[in-house]
């Protein structure tokens, strides 16, 4: 998948994380009286929340690299890692809720229609930060941690933003927050799509074959190639590729690439053990050709 | 005649139940909500100030005579079934933040019994400069700040509470005689925009006005618009419920003479938001008002309840006192909206469609495979770099195929950051052994290498002039 594809793909994936959650959150929302205390509350609504959108960006890993059992993986570790940050993530965003709008509440004019808002975008944007790691904890990638903060507060901020306006524009409607919701996933999945390329270490692109144009991000210390279901870059349907061919690992800055026990592995047609990656180097890996770039 | 005796009579009668009704007109207030535990515990703190009309606090009271109310409208109020915990207030450390409040109308410029005066220390104003020395003077906590703010028909903010005491008894000498438009008296409208300016100050607050009691409305008298209200105007019953809102006590020093020109209101509005009138001739009364404030916030009740969780942006607590006359109460409000806001109004089964939808969505997007057939060989730009492609893609034909800046080339790339000859590189097809062959008459990498000639693999990078072409073979294996 190309990085525009690849930007559209994150993007509508985060829509549909926001449509899943919305649901639940308002179902979890009309029981608020029955909860025994704000804590169980909050830790309860957004484990919900966390759950739906970690499960769903937890997915799209998986199915942009169109791998079956990743996309297993994926939604199963999303799903406890997003009720994990989500739990913490709406604790705290209350937390600074409650601060922000008790400070606001007694202090502003016009508080219904800037101070409310603003709070309220302040504890979405915290609520945020901690369901933009869970991408990023869940593949344990501290790159992928940092876009989902930048995404999570951003997306946060606006979708909060947007829900508050919304609502005071049309106040009769019951989409309010939904709209917000579908910001806030549209805005973590642009996010990453943005920013993970510029955070990245670099991309490989499959330059012939079946995948012909796919990208490789290369977001994590250590990425394995070959042809089982276990690596990261997965290159199905191509000749004399191994198991588990290569390795591509970052040191410091520098992306290394070594071969595998028995496998032969080419870096610009030359046979090597192990070679560090420079612009537009050519891999070859079985019958597969890599190119390596970085934006 | 008949009206008049009857007056002088009940005016009589109130001065003779007057010690009696005093001891028993007792006024509650709540002067500061203090939600910061609701999150962990569940617990809102209350801080409870009773006090009687002369604004001395009511001590020892017991936890029984108080119940606590939780509103999420402000009308329907459900009963907190158990305080969880009780206490009177003592060694209150912060400091109490005052805002005084200088009448500074026309009437303040005459003397006590309302005549004209050539002598400037004659004046109320004068009187009104010296009793805020004397409450200045009687500050005891070094804690304490002062604001200071004067009001005529407008209202003019001096300084926000400080600790410079000094600095606020310079500013009073700067306030100027009334001219022009400035002679009438918004007394409501001031203390309204006293208590908006008051707002954000955190803890204790008190307003100190210092008025002759009369509300001339600007608008009233002159039939014209004012500048800052309108044609607003303010009752008496609006300063009250904004303090009562706050949590602000007003104490009133007054400068009129009794039963005359003397805005009852005022007395009103100081009982009803907990404070106290002291009259200004008074000198002993004077220097005791500071204490008389400090020693209602020091014995003020904590009162700690489990809130109720119906949702609401704001949360209204009602403090039930029981006094000797019949329950009293206070109401105000704290911040209790969640990130997500409030829920809709009932619930429906088409909410579970969106969820459904995502679900069908995803799996959708997961069924894409991103493959490609098998196709014909061909040469692709893959990155121009700073040349201008003017052909993106060729397929390959069995004869010769030539990259160059010869708009007659198959592919034509322009500028580059190395010139580009018109027939940069050839690429023929062998038809005996069915392959691609590269031969470059300009410089050419293939595969970040720079090479003369290659025998093209599928997944080749070819670099003319800085553009990366990738050669396709079509297979897909």
């Amino acid at each position: 998948m190309s990085t525009i594809k690849r930007r559209i793909f994150l993007c509508l994936v985060g829509l549909l994380a926001g449509l899943a959650a919305w649901p639940a959150a308002e179902i979890t929302l009309l029981f608020q009286a029955d909860f025994p205390s704000y804590l169980v509350f909050s830790i309860f609504l957004g484990a919900v929340f966390g759950i739906f959108i970690g499960a769903f960006f937890g997915s799209g890993d998986g199915i942009i690299m169109s791998h079956r059992r990743s996309i297993v993986t994926g939604v199963t570790r999303g799903l406890a890692i997003g009720a994990l940050g989500g739990a913490i993530g709406f604790l705290v965003g209350q937390g600074a809720l409650f601060l922000t709008g008790e400070y606001l509440i007694h202090s502003m004019r016009r508080f219904n229609t800037v101070g409310l808002p603003v709070s309220r975008a302040i504890g979405w944007a915290v609520l945020g930060v901690f369901l933009g790691m869970v991408d990023g904890v869940r593949s344990r990638s501290w790159n992928k941690i940092r876009i989902g903060i930048i995404g999570g507060v951003t997306g946060g901020f606006v979708g909060g933003l947007a829900l508050e306006y919304f609502r005071i524009v049309f106040s009769e409607t019951v989409f309010a927050r939904l709209l917000g919701l579908l910001l806030f996933g549209l805005f973590i999945g642009l996010f990453y799509g943005f920013v993970e390329v510029r955070l990245s270490y670099g991309v490989l692109t499959l330059l012939n074959g079946r995948f012909k144009g796919k990208e490789f991000l290369i977001n994590q210390k250590r990425l394995g190639i070959g042809e089982q279901e276990k690596n990261e870059i997965k290159l199905e349907g191509y000749r004399d590729v191994s198991e588990r061919h290569a390795l591509v690992r970052v040191k410091k800055d520098d992306v290394f690439i070594s071969r595998v026990e028995g496998a032969r592995l080419y870096v610009n047609d030359d046979p090597v053990d192990e070679h560090m990656l420079k612009y537009e180097d050519v891999i070859k890996i079985g019958s597969a050709k890599l190119l390596y770039q970085y934006k | 005649m008949k009206t008049g005796r009857i007056r002088i009579l009940s005016a009589a009668l109130a001065a003779l139940l007057a010690p009696w009704a005093g001891a028993r007109a007792e006024s509650v207030r709540i002067s500061q909500i203090d939600p910061s535990m609701l999150l962990f515990n569940q617990n809102v703190k209350a801080y409870v100030s009773v006090t009687d009309d002369a604004g001395a606090p009511v001590k020892n009271i017991g936890r029984n005579r108080f119940t606590v109310y939780e509103s999420a409208d402000g009308n329907n109020f459900k009963r907190i079934p158990k305080i969880k915990d009780f206490r009177a207030m003592v060694n209150y450390r912060d400091g109490i933040n005052f805002l005084l409040l200088i009448d500074n109308s026309g009437s303040m410029y005459l003397n006590v019994k309302q005549r004209l005066t050539r002598n400037p220390a004659d004046t109320k104003f004068s009187h009104a400069k010296s009793a805020v020395s004397t409450f200045l003077k009687s500050m005891a906590n070094p804690r304490d700040r002062v604001g200071l703010a004067s009001y005529n028909s407008y209202y003019q903010s001096l300084s926000d509470p400080i600790s410079d005491k000094e600095k606020i008894q310079g500013l009073l000498g700067r306030i100027g005689k009334p001219v022009g438009d400035e002679g009438y008296t918004e007394i409501y409208a001031s203390l309204c925009r006293a208590v908006d300016e008051f707002r954000s100050v955190k803890g204790r607050k008190a307003i100190l006005i210092l008025s002759d009691g009369e509300n001339r409305p600007y608008y009233r008298y002159t039939g014209k618009p004012h500048s800052d209200y309108g044609t607003k105007i303010f009752a008496y019953t609006e300063p009250i419920r904004d303090c009562q809102q706050e949590g602000i006590s007003v104490f009133a020093i007054n400068f009129g003479r009794a039963g005359e020109r003397r805005d009852t209101h005022l007395k009103d509005i100081a009982l009803r938001t907990g404070g106290a009138v002291f009259d200004a001739g008074n000198g002993r009364e004077l220097a005791r008002v500071y204490s008389k404030i400090a020693d209602q916030i020091q014995n003020e009740y904590l009162i700690t309840y489990p809130a109720t969780m119906d949702p609401a942006d704001r949360k209204y607590v009602k403090i039930e006192y029981a006094s000797r006359r019949g329950p009293i109460q206070a109401v105000r409000f704290y911040f209790s909206s969640t990130v997500f806001g409030l829920p809709l109004k009932g619930f429906s089964f088409l909410l579970l469609l969106p969820f459904l939808l995502a679900l069908i969505l995803l799996w959708l997007l997961s069924m894409i495979r991103f493959e490609r057939k098998k196709g014909a060989a061909s040469i692709e730009v893959m990155n121009p770099g700073q040349a201008r492609a003017v052909t993106r893609a060729f397929t390959l034909n069995k004869g010769r195929t030539v990259i160059g800046s010869s708009p007659g080339a198959n592919m034509t790339i322009a500028g580059g950051v190395s010139r580009i000859k018109e027939k940069h590189a050839t690429i023929t097809f062998d038809t005996r052994k069915k392959r691609y062959t590269i031969v470059g008459d300009g410089d050419i990498k293939i595969n970040n290498k720079r090479v003369k000639t290659k025998v093209l693999e599928s997944g080749d990078v070819i670099n003319v002039g800085g553009t990366t072409i990738v050669f396709d073979d079509g297979e897909v294996d």
